[in-house]
């Protein structure tokens, strides 16, 4: 076993999984997917990349900006794609359209500030510092993915499940209308959820952007198909399966890099979806809803 | 004017279009197309004869005879695994399956890789037109037919579809694969239009192309994917033609646009097309006309055995929900079904339709085994029933959902309206009219073409029953019909019922409003934490003092919260 491919296994796949943890939430909570995830990741890491190179800030000062703007982006996302479509019958599909053509303008806006070429991070903005661990060598920024990865997701759990927020959500994702009768604001449950789940979605790119000290205007297709097998995978709606499928993921991609040959890694991540969906179809963590007549 | 290429984009992603459409019109959401399409793309490429040998349309005949081929094939083949899966899952299991192709092509040398291959340019306007007309054709005849029906039914209540005899599983593997067949079809146009095919047209993003373009037309008339390509494709035409389209704002309008279209427009572009109400033309006003009727039904005579269950028992972990209930029905019988909430009743009813297996027992119902065999055949077989909460089809008129009842009556009649034989229209006629009159017994001939979703609750309830008639069943059952009826509509409801019954159906009544229940029914089962506590006529029940104690005496029976 090699424990420097296990290790970058582990980096990206840590990365994966903070993306579809939130995807994961508004699906979970909300019963919608949002498809504007992607554009958040993708605008966060050239909002990250601005900070340091233009605005001064050390890469780390720049990650609780970034998700603070995430977060804003998805009260727009909530406002603009999703609440309209309150009571309408087709929420389902027309939530999906609404999403993709909120991430189209903000993608176009990017290009519009940004212009279509790849951005990098100032050559100094990254610490020297590298750690030998086990025989294999780590940089700092490896090592901060790794680490805000796990303090996000125990976070996010210890948000939903020990907060009054956390309650409300958890009412939310079982009954709206109950929720609602309950006295659950679920309007503002809504923003909150998406602006959460956003914010991860964009220290997720921030910090994909550093891993690979690039960012460009396709960034967020390649990560939104890979998000959308690991919450399969995992489980929908269950976080713990998407911090699980995330990481199993980077390192299934990592090892068959190294063993079969990298034109074949994405193949990985649908492989692997396709036999939990005819397998098991509730995923790793999931639970199978029982259907009501 | 659009130039020639601006009119082969629009017909062939017009097809494309519509390869979504296949599906959506049945409620699925599937985005394989992308997938289908590459295979159709790659492999016609490879295994039709060149132009050069055999002349421009017949080598795009037979590329296109092989494109749809694989196309029917690889959604075959992906259906089947995937079918029990419902919205996102099989929208995100079919995605994956799209970009695993494009992965393998890629991957493929002798597909040319990621670089592509050529193929050459055959399809011209008029060409790409007259497929994409072949297409809108097909579905414009396919809307209202029988089968039309049961997509719509499909996507607005599956169970229910289940319910009135549809089968589901089978209706939806054959949207399935029209959809993969058309994917196909767009895919060896494409591939014989644009002179290089790479893995890179088919990706993620075509596909959600497809989608966009046949959201934005919408899926409720034919004519929707074309509109949604027209539009989609002329805009940016038109941003260039007043010179807005620099970088990033004509990705930014047509985002905009999209967004405004779904947000403003819920039934995209093609609601915008006025659509004309088909009311029948009913003749015949006499109920009992059997010759125009579907009525062939012969039901069981008086006393004969209708249901059977022996030593029924359902478990849910460990709750007994029914215990080892022994109950017969027989022909002609009216059977009220009654006890306190929790006691049973619906779970009961739904191992009698078969949309619930018992733990152990047998049920037997019209000599078929309910929970053993698929529902669609118990349905077929004459029963039909009522759901406690209101299961219509909220989007489809009242008579379109008593159409849909009357499914298992019907013959097929897509085909047919296709060749325009008059036997179609002659069939529609009669379903027409058989629904018209099963609307009338319940007295809402009046609202035929009122969306079921709103009509008042009561009127509701009344569409449930006409639609279950509308199957002609030997078995009805009414689960709770009355419940939110006052008493001059439930007295009508008892009526109705009284009716039913002397016409030789054998009705099976759930009703809190016991009242109702002792005026209607002939014999009740009294039904307690899941077991039978009493059985006979009405009076002898209400003269049952662990009855009264059960449920009789109960303070309040209505309005129970589930």
């Amino acid at each position: 076993m090699d424990v420097q491919q296990l290790l970058n296994g582990l980096f990206v796949g840590s990365i994966y999984a903070l993306f579809a943890i939130g995807f994961t939430l508004v699906f979970g909570v909300l019963d919608r997917l949002n498809l504007a995830h992607p554009a958040v990741f993708t605008v966060a890491a050239f909002v990250g990349i601005e900070l340091v190179a233009v605005g001064g800030l050390s890469i780390w000062a720049a990650l609780p900006v970034v998700f603070v703007v995430g977060g804003l982006l998805g009260l727009v996302i909530e406002q603009v794609a999703f609440r309209p479509l309150k009571g309408r019958a087709d929420a389902h599909f027309a939530g999906l359209i609404s999403s993709i053509a909120l991430a189209g303008m903000f993608i176009a806006l990017l290009q519009w500030r940004y212009g279509p070429d790849t951005k990098r991070f100032p050559a100094e903005s990254f610490p020297e510092t590298t750690y030998k661990v086990l025989g294999a060598q780590v940089t700092g920024v490896q090592v901060a993915i790794l680490l805000i990865t796990i303090v996000l997701a125990v976070g996010l759990h210890l948000l939903v499940g020990r907060t009054r927020l956390g309650r409300s959500m958890r009412a939310t994702a079982e009954n709206p209308t109950a929720a609602r009768v309950v006295g659950v604001n679920v309007d503002r449950v809504s923003a909150t959820t998406l602006a959460i789940s956003s914010a991860l979605g964009a220290v997720a790119g921030a910090l994909f952007a550093m891993n690979v000290n690039s960012a460009q205007l396709g960034m967020g297709g390649a990560i939104e198909l890979k998000g959308l097998a690991v919450i399969v995978v995992g489980g929908m709606a269950s976080l713990p399966g998407a911090l699980v499928g995330g990481l199993l993921l980077g390192l299934a991609e990592v090892f068959t890099v190294q063993y079969i040959g990298s034109s074949w890694r994405d193949l990985v991540a649908f492989g692997l979806l396709f036999l939990i969906l005819v397998v098991r179809p509730q995923g790793l963590f999931g639970t199978r809803k029982v259907r009501e007549v | 004017m659009p130039g020639d290429a601006t009119l082969v984009f629009i017909a062939i992603s017009g097809i494309f279009a519509f390869s979504f459409y296949a599906v959506l019109v049945a409620g699925q959401l599937s985005l394989g197309q992308a997938g289908f399409a590459a295979i159709a793309a790659f492999g016609s490429a490879t295994l039709a004869p060149a132009p050069s040998q055999v002349g421009d349309v017949p080598a795009l005949l037979i590329a296109v005879a092989i494109g749809m081929s694989m196309g029917v094939l690889a959604s075959i083949v992906l259906g089947l695994p995937t079918m029990h899966l419902r919205g996102v899952f099989l929208a995100i299991a079919t995605l994956g399956f799209a970009e695993a192709v494009r992965i393998l092509i890629i991957n493929m040398e002798s597909l040319g890789g990621a670089q592509g291959m050529p193929v050459p340019k055959v399809v011209t306007p008029a060409i790409a037109w007259v497929f994409l007309l072949l297409v809108a054709y097909w579905f414009w005849r396919q809307g209202p037919s029988r089968y039309g029906r049961a997509l719509a039914a499909i996507r607005e209540d599956e169970l229910a579809a289940r319910a009135m005899g549809i089968d589901v599983g089978r209706h939806r593997l054959q949207v399935f694969v029209t959809s993969g067949a058309l994917a196909g079809l767009y895919g060896v146009l494409w591939a014989y239009f644009v002179r290089l095919i790479a893995p890179e047209d088919f990706s993620f993003t075509t596909a959600i192309d497809g989608l966009v373009t046949a959201v934005v037309g919408g899926s409720t008339l034919f004519v929707g994917p074309i509109l949604g390509s027209i539009f989609l494709t002329l805009v940016p035409d038109l941003q260039r033609a007043i010179g807005i389209d620099a970088g990033w704002i004509r990705p930014f309008l047509a985002s905009l646009l999209l967004l405004l279209v779904i947000l403003f427009l819920p039934g995209g572009l093609a609601s915008l097309v006025p659509r004309r109400v088909r009311m029948p033309a009913v003749t015949g006003t006499d109920l009992g006309s059997e010759a125009a009727g579907l009525e062939t039904r012969q039901h069981p005579a008086d006393g004969e055995p209708v249901v059977r269950l022996r030593g029924l028992s359902k478990d849910y972990g460990g709750v007994h929900a029914v215990r080892g209930v022994d109950l017969e029905v027989t022909g002609g019988e009216i059977l009220g079904l009654i006890g306190p909430n929790g006691a049973g009743k619906t779970t009961l009813v739904n191992m009698i339709s078969g949309l619930v297996r018992g733990t152990s027992g047998t049920v037997e119902v019209l000599g078929i085994r309910p929970g053993r065999t698929a529902v669609h055949r118990v349905a077929a077989a004459g029963v039909s029933r009522t759901f406690q909460q209101s299961r219509l089809f909220p989007r489809l008129s009242a008579l379109e959902n008593t159409l849909v009842g009357s499914h298992v009556l019907t013959r097929p009649t897509f085909v047919r309206r296709m060749l325009w034989l008059p036997s179609a229209r002659r069939d529609e006629q009669r379903a027409l009219q058989h629904a018209a009159r099963c609307l009338r017994r319940v007295g809402l001939a009046d609202k035929a073409a009122v969306p079921a979703k709103a009509l008042s609750y009561g009127d509701q309830r009344r569409l449930e029953i006409a639609r279950a008639l509308a199957a002609d069943p030997s078995l009805l059952i009414l689960d709770e019909p009355a419940a939110g009826m006052n008493h001059v509509e439930a007295a009508g409801l008892s009526d109705l019922i009284g009716a039913l019954g002397r016409d030789g159906l054998t009705i099976l009544l759930i009703e809190h409003n016991v009242a109702m229940v002792m005026r209607t029914c002939s014999r009740i089962v009294v039904l307690n934490f899941g077991e039978v506590i009493a059985t006979g006529s009405p009076e002898e029940v209400a003269a049952n003092s662990e009855v009264v104690e059960a449920y009789l005496g109960s303070a309040e029976p209505e309005g129970e919260p589930r």
